[in-house]
């Protein structure tokens, strides 16, 4: 049995990597067409999709108990090990199959919807790219590959929301994610580094497990570090409060790269990587509070600035962030069975209403059809709960850019530009740039 | 006693108040015509310029609006690589164009139109500058000739054949041509740089000399602020004291003190906006004080108000809109004005203004800022040697012109030359090519219409009448074909019936007549069915409990309580429709119909006028029989059908439905005001078969015999669907010839929906008829297909005049049909109103298709792949952007940028006359909006009228003719086809020799 799991799971991870592959070096000729790519993308997918679901119900046929599989190590350094290790258990298993049912679905949707576009073998490529981040992300057993599939879907989510090359306002706003990306990613590598530096392995089977409680390894404060750092990880890439401002603006990709990326799954890698370490966080009681603060936040900005946003893809991105708070508060409690289901449950109903977002005008026209009226008859519009301060904020959308400007940018230019001049002092007067240019 | 300040200047406060006005009211006419999306009307793109003749309006919409005007010379050479375009056309234009100025010399041994041709033809790459200096160190340039050479000027070159020489010699020669023109530009006289006018805006002077863009600060909030205020419903709260107008609203809103978080310009911006509310303002005044702050005299506030307003020219067009036609707006009215839009603005870029002119390292007051930037702007240099160089290399190359001769030409020369060229500018080739490829397609039409064999059809079994649209004209083609006793007619899809329509199951009544007329009546379809019965009763709950979940659902998606119970409990379930919609949409189309099914209804329309009633919109319930006797008289009485009535007469409106396409309307019939035809020829047909209205119509002098019986119905143009109504009602003596009508529509919409397919690369070309009906279909109820159909893409062509003059000839669904004879209309008085009605519809959606092609993101709205449905009234791109107003990619595609060609089959002299007559009519052909010939109906001779007169159309090629049926034409061919006669036409006698 253990074999059987061992193979499909192998194959999950291995089948996107080589449409990855396969998809990346024949994008620029084009070699393929559409219809190839359409074909090899069909049976990677299909197949991993299988070999998921193959090992996810041998798992939960045979003794359940977690399967480490090593993958293979990428170098040994005295006692220091760097290793790409797949934990298999219920949940990171049934979070493959989850990602793996979705990225079938929008691929299916994506061949049709890109037909033509000039872009149709990159946006293949940079989805081939998120497969294997989010498979990699759901069945790592070390952190290296943890990092290495976080990289990936924060690059290729970037990459996608930049996918319009032609305009500006999508380049800004790649570039505006990309920024919390990285500030996400500094933070996992941190935690990373850590837990190397703290354990001398990247072995993240002991923060899974609560039977054998081994993370009693660590002192009380290396877990807080480690826990706060992994809750900032997830806070950039899950869009939690103060870090919300740049889902909105993500939105400028295709529609389907924005329904499984805000809408099922890249959104919710960070409410699945609570889940994982759940038991490390349970340990810190200062670790759950921040959680609680954090999904309570999120949960009613997201909810009060739904509420008056008038694009409909803002107004799903919002009403996503409210359920995606509700579930890191239910992480936070301590539950596993029911946060599961409503992140699956959530995925795949925004995945269908992100994907029908531009059909609205169809949909509320059938539903008024009927209903015999007006969903939202003028009379009894509610107009900002006649507090037009509380609107401003839902409208502004809480101003969470100009908060991060202010209370991060600006500190951070000011500190750059005070090294600058300093640095300009002690070693010699560059010329500035408009000297340059002349 | 002190005099209070205002008193004195209120005078002039009250002047500068109206030329305000009247500013505001001039840029209103510029933005665009573009409603809420839900109603998409076609219309030309620049209605505001056709006081213009067309080429000088594109040139100016082009500078105005920063567009293209035409395609790229690059894509037309194209064309005339691939055998679109005739070197002949070229030819033929470029003669017409120069007159008598053809024939002069202008370099060495060459004529203008020699050396335009060759010009227009083989092109001169645009290269200056830095980019210059690449293509001649990094390229071959300096190293061959041009591949493209033409044969006389290799041979004058005297090299030969340049692919045979040797490479080395060849590299040697045009090295010295280079340098010898080099040497020439160094003899003549020195250019001085082209002066560009400096720009109005604040915010083009910062980008141009800081580089710093302030709409990046002006758009988002503005943009936010509008899109509330505007909103039709998609947000649950609506923007608080909206009913005070943008303006009040805005201040408002901003001047509480968290707005200072509003992005860099917040802390501005709440400062002015506290000022403002303290002064009670209102937004004229407001206006007038910004652009006062902003330092800009009267003579300027047309042009820079133009600017800014063009800057988010979207949403200013579409509050201008619901200022317009607050009947059009969907849902609720708000008190929209364009005003207040432009008072907002200015106050934002004040704001913006404050905050950046500091950052840019001035200090003065903001009316000052812009003589300051001015002096700041980098200076344009001069073409330098090689850029004036560049374009004579080429010459010589092209006009075959060797060192010897270019070192012989002095200044004067050269100066001639330059002067040629800046004549025979970029515009000017591309308005050349253009005008040829146009004329390769009108030729080929007339070519086909004057060569064609009418051909009548002396006793049909039974007759059907479409709309004019250009994507009739396959089907009719392939009913006639299906069933030759059919005959088929033409008029304009609302089929006279101007209306306010609401369902049986519709929530809100909507209009169904063209835009420009507001309809008198109302009618409602209502239920007749009994309504009781267990399986009644049941069906009724089930919807009911579908609506209540479907409400909850959409609205508990959006809380954060409902949404978690929803979610959480069953959000899994979702996996079904989800796989369903996505994966399988065949599948869920073929269970919503057999759900669909099930309905038992039987409703019919409240035609007839009640007196009693008061309609919820517009004047009267119903049509009184004088009415319905006129609209019944005014739509058949031109169109030939009188003399032979057949039995059944099938009257077919018709729509489109499709899903995730926030431009569903722009598919649907343009003369229902963006809705679906099938209402209005319902009505009509129950009209035609009222017995008081017969009577009348005999009184009339239109006698329609007894026997005949009319059905109304509708296609659908997306999934070819074709639905007949009331057909339970007709007389026992149609029931046979209904049978065959209906047959025959079957294997007609199976064929046609076969020709449609071949357009859609992802549908095999190998599909049968069947299949390619079932392809259509899940086309139109599938949410990843961003092309449910082409729409009007393609259209070029329009014929007023009888069908026997098109029936049988390939027309490849371009041509708008309008049934039209003149036999039944000696003075001319109902050709008169169809072209009134018929030319202004048609020649504006041929030239919304045009502008959307020729410049896809400016005119049009770009792909529609990041589109974002904003307060249910227009799509943005992605995140935020202004209201793309045009039509997206995807409908375009497959379109050829061509002014639609009319013609209409009456005398000459006639349309003459009524051109007299219709002022708007005639603009439109004087100035080149549309192409107009006659086509004589006695002799079939073709005459061409435009603003220079009469000329008689010669054809050109022998009309090409296909044995067989339509299917044996385009089978396995996806582009263009050429237009052939089918079946065993033979051509008429006026054909040319070859």
């Amino acid at each position: 049995m253990h074999q059987l799991i061992e193979v499909t799971a192998t194959i999950t991870v291995v089948a996107p990597l080589l449409l990855l592959l396969v998809t990346g070096l024949t994008a620029p000729t084009k070699l393929l067409g559409e219809k190839g790519v359409g074909v090899i993308t069909r049976v990677a997918l299909l197949a991993a999709l299988a070999a998921s679901l193959t090992a996810l119900f041998a798992y939960l046929l045979s003794d359940r108990r977690l399967v480490l599989l090593k993958l293979g190590s990428w170098f040994t350094a005295s006692e220091a090990r760097f290793s790409f290790d797949l934990a298999l258990d219920a949940l990171s298993l049934g979070f493959a199959a989850l990602s793996l049912l979705i990225c079938n679905i929008v691929a299916a949707f994506s061949f049709r919807y890109l037909h033509r576009e000039p872009g149709f073998f990159r946006y293949f490529f940079q989805m081939a790219m998120f497969v294997v981040g989010i498979c990699s992300v759901a069945l790592a057993g070390s952190v290296e590959l943890l990092f290495v599939g976080w990289e990936l879907i924060g690059l290729s989510s970037a990459l996608l929301v930049g996918f319009f090359q032609e305009r500006p306002a999508p380049a800004d706003n790649a570039l505006r994610v990309f920024s919390i990306y990285r500030l996400s990613d500094a933070a996992m590598l941190s935690a990373a580094v850590l837990l190397h530096h703290w354990t001398g392995s990247g072995n993240l089977t002991s923060l899974f497990t609560t039977t054998e409680q081994p993370h009693l390894t660590l002192a009380a404060g290396q877990t807080l570090a480690i826990g706060s750092l992994l809750i900032i990880a997830v806070a950039g890439k899950s869009a939690l409060w103060p870090f919300s401002g740049w889902l909105p603006r993500a939105m400028e990709g295709p529609t389907p790269s924005s329904a499984v990326y805000y809408g099922a799954l890249s959104i919710h890698a960070g409410c699945f990587l609570l889940l994982r370490v759940q038991p490390l966080l349970a340990a810190s009681g200062i670790a759950t509070a921040l959680m609680i603060f954090g999904g309570v936040a999120t949960s009613v900005y997201g909810a009060l600035s739904g509420r008056v946003q008038t694009d409909v893809k803002s107004a799903i991105s919002y009403a996503t962030l409210t359920q995606v708070g509700i579930i890191v508060v239910e992480i936070a409690f301590g539950l596993q069975l029911l946060p599961m289901l409503h992140i699956a449950g959530h995925a795949c109903f925004r995945l269908l209403q992100f994907l029908s977002a531009p059909n609205v005008l169809h949909d509320l026209h059938e539903l008024e059809n009927r209903l015999g009226e007006e969903l939202h008859p003028s009379s009894k519009q509610r107009t900002g709960q006649g507090r037009p301060a509380v609107y401003l904020f839902a409208l502004e959308r809480g101003f969470a850019d100009s908060l991060l400007d202010r209370a991060l940018v600006a500190p951070f230019r000011r500190l750059i530009s005070i090294l600058d001049a300093f640095d300009r002092l002690l070693v010699f007067e560059r010329p500035s740039r408009r000297e340059r240019r002349s | 006693m002190p005099v209070r300040p205002g008193n004195e200047r209120a005078p002039a406060a009250a002047a500068s108040r109206s030329k305000l006005e009247r500013v505001v009211r001039q840029i209103g006419h510029l933005l665009p015509a573009q409603g809420p999306i839900n109603v998409f009307i076609h219309h030309n793109t620049l209605h505001a310029f056709e006081h213009l003749p067309f080429d000088e309006a594109v040139l100016e919409a082009s500078r105005l609006f920063g567009c293209q005007p035409y395609l790229s010379e690059d894509r037309y050479r194209q064309e005339l690589r691939h055998g679109r375009i005739h070197e002949a056309d070229v030819n033929a234009v470029l003669a017409a164009e120069l007159g008598p100025r053809a024939d002069a010399t202008v370099l060495a041994n060459l004529s203008r139109l020699e050396l335009r041709r060759r010009i227009a033809i083989f092109g001169i790459p645009q290269r200056h500058g830095p980019a210059l200096r690449w293509t001649l160190e990094e390229t071959n340039v300096l190293k061959r000739l041009r591949a493209d050479l033409p044969a006389e000027a290799q041979n004058a070159l005297g090299l030969g054949n340049p692919h045979n020489g040797g490479r080395a010699e060849q590299a040697r020669y045009i090295r010295r041509l280079w340098d010898s023109c080099r040497r020439a530009i160094e003899r003549a006289a020195n250019v001085s740089p082209a002066v560009q006018p400096a720009p109005i805006r604040h915010r083009d002077l910062l980008l141009a000399a800081f580089e710093l863009d302030i709409d990046q600060w002006v758009h988002p909030p503005l943009i936010r602020a509008t899109s509330a205020f505007l909103d039709q419903g998609l947000a649950d709260w609506a923007m608080p004291g909206r009913e005070r107008g943008l303006y009040r609203c805005f201040v408002d809103l901003y001047r509480s003190r968290l707005a200072r978080w509003c992005g860099p310009i917040g802390k501005e911006l709440q400062r002015s906006l506290c000022a403002e509310h303290d002064e009670q303002q209102d937004s004229w005044t407001s206006l007038a004080r910004s652009l006062e702050c902003l330092g800009l005299a009267a003579d300027e506030w047309e042009p820079f108000l133009r600017a800014e307003a063009l800057a988010l020219r979207g949403f200013a067009g579409m509050i201008h809109q619901f200022e317009l036609r607050p009947d059009r707006v969907p849902a609720r009215a708000v008190p929209a004005q364009l005003v207040d839009f432009f008072a907002v603005r200015l106050l934002i870029l004040r704001a913006a203004l404050s905050y950046a002119a500091p950052a840019a390292g001035y200090q003065g007051s903001l009316a000052e800022l812009r003589p300051w930037l001015r002096n700041h702007l980098p200076q344009p240099p001069a073409p330098s040697a090689d850029d004036r160089a560049w374009p004579l290399f080429h010459l010589a190359q092209l006009g075959g012109l060797n060192v010897a001769h270019v070192d012989n030409l002095n200044a004067e020369e050269i100066a001639r030359v330059e002067a040629e060229l800046g004549e025979f500018d970029q515009t000017a080739r591309r308005r050349l090519l253009h005008r040829a490829y146009e004329r390769r397609l009108r030729q080929r039409y007339f070519d086909a219409l004057a060569q064609h064999r009418p051909q009548p059809v002396s006793k049909p079994a039974f007759q059907v009448v479409f709309c004019i649209d250009e994507r009739e004209e396959s089907i009719r083609r392939h009913l006639e074909e299906v069933d030759p006793s059919v005959e088929t007619f033409g008029i304009a899809g609302f089929f006279g019936v101007a209306m306010y329509y609401r369902g049986v199951t519709d929530a809100h009544a909507r209009p169904l007549c063209p835009v420009a007329i507001r309809p008198r009546h109302f009618v409602a379809e209502i239920n007749t069915a009994s309504a009781s019965g267990l399986r009644a009763r049941l069906l009724r709950l089930s919807e009911q409990v579908g609506a209540l979940v479907d409400k909850n659902v959409h609205l508990g998606s959006r809380r954060a309580r409902r949404g978690a119970a929803i979610f959480a409990v069953l959000g899994a379930l979702w996996v079904i429709p989800l796989v369903l919609r996505v994966v399988f949409p065949w599948l869920h189309r073929a269970l919503r119909r057999s759900y669909d099914s099930l309905q038992l209804r039987r409703v019919r329309l409240a035609i007839e006028h009640q007196e009693a009633q008061r309609p919820p919109l517009g004047e009267q319930v119903g049509f009184t029989t004088e009415e319905m006797t006129e609209i019944v008289f005014s739509q058949l009485a031109a169109t030939g059908i009188r003399q032979r009535f057949a039995p059944l007469v099938l009257i077919l409106g018709h729509g489109s439905t499709s899903l995730n396409n926030p431009h569903e309307s722009a598919h649907d019939c343009g003369a229902c005001g963006g809705g679906r035809g099938g209402p209005n020829a319902r009505a009509f047909a129950q009209m035609a078969n009222l017995p008081q209205v017969r009577a009348a119509l005999d009184a009339r002098g239109l006698h329609i015999p007894s026997e005949v019986w009319f059905v109304g119905g509708e296609r659908n143009t997306a999934s070819n669907d074709i639905a007949l109504y009331d057909t339970e009602l007709a007389p026992n003596h149609v029931h046979a010839l209904l049978r065959q009508a209906i047959n025959s529509l079957e294997s007609a919409r199976r064929r046609e929906a076969h020709e449609r397919c071949r357009r859609f690369d992802n549908a095999a070309p190998s599909l049968t008829p069947a299949a390619s009906l079932r392809h259509v279909q899940t086309r139109s109820a599938d949410l990843a297909q961003p092309r449910p159909e082409f729409g009007h893409a393609t259209n070029a062509l329009c014929l007023i005049g009888r069908r026997s003059r098109t029936r049988g000839l390939f027309l490849d669904r371009r041509a708008f049909l309008v049934s039209y004879d003149a036999n039944g209309d000696p003075d001319g008085a109902q050709l008169d109103q169809l072209l009134g009605a018929v030319v202004p519809v048609v020649a504006g959606i041929s030239l919304e298709y045009y502008f959307g092609y020729v410049d896809p993101t400016n005119y049009g709205s770009g792909t529609k792949l990041p589109h974002n449905v904003t307060a249910l009234v227009g799509v943005m791109d992605g995140a935020q952007s202004d209201l793309r107003t045009g039509l997206p990619w995807q409908m375009l595609e497959i379109h050829e940028p061509v002014r639609l060609s009319i013609v209409v089959e009456a005398k000459t002299a006639l349309i003459r006359r009524l051109l007299e007559q219709r002022a708007e009519l005639k603009r439109l052909v004087d100035h080149g909006w549309v192409f107009l010939a006659t086509l004589d109906p006695a002799s079939g001779e073709i005459v061409e009228l435009d603003a220079t007169g009469e000329h008689r159309y010669v054809p050109e090629h022998a009309l090409a003719v296909c044995p067989g049926s339509s299917r044996a034409h385009y089978e396995g061919r996806r582009g263009h086809l050429p237009f052939v006669a089918l079946g065993a036409a033979t051509a008429r006698s006026n054909a040319p020799a070859d």
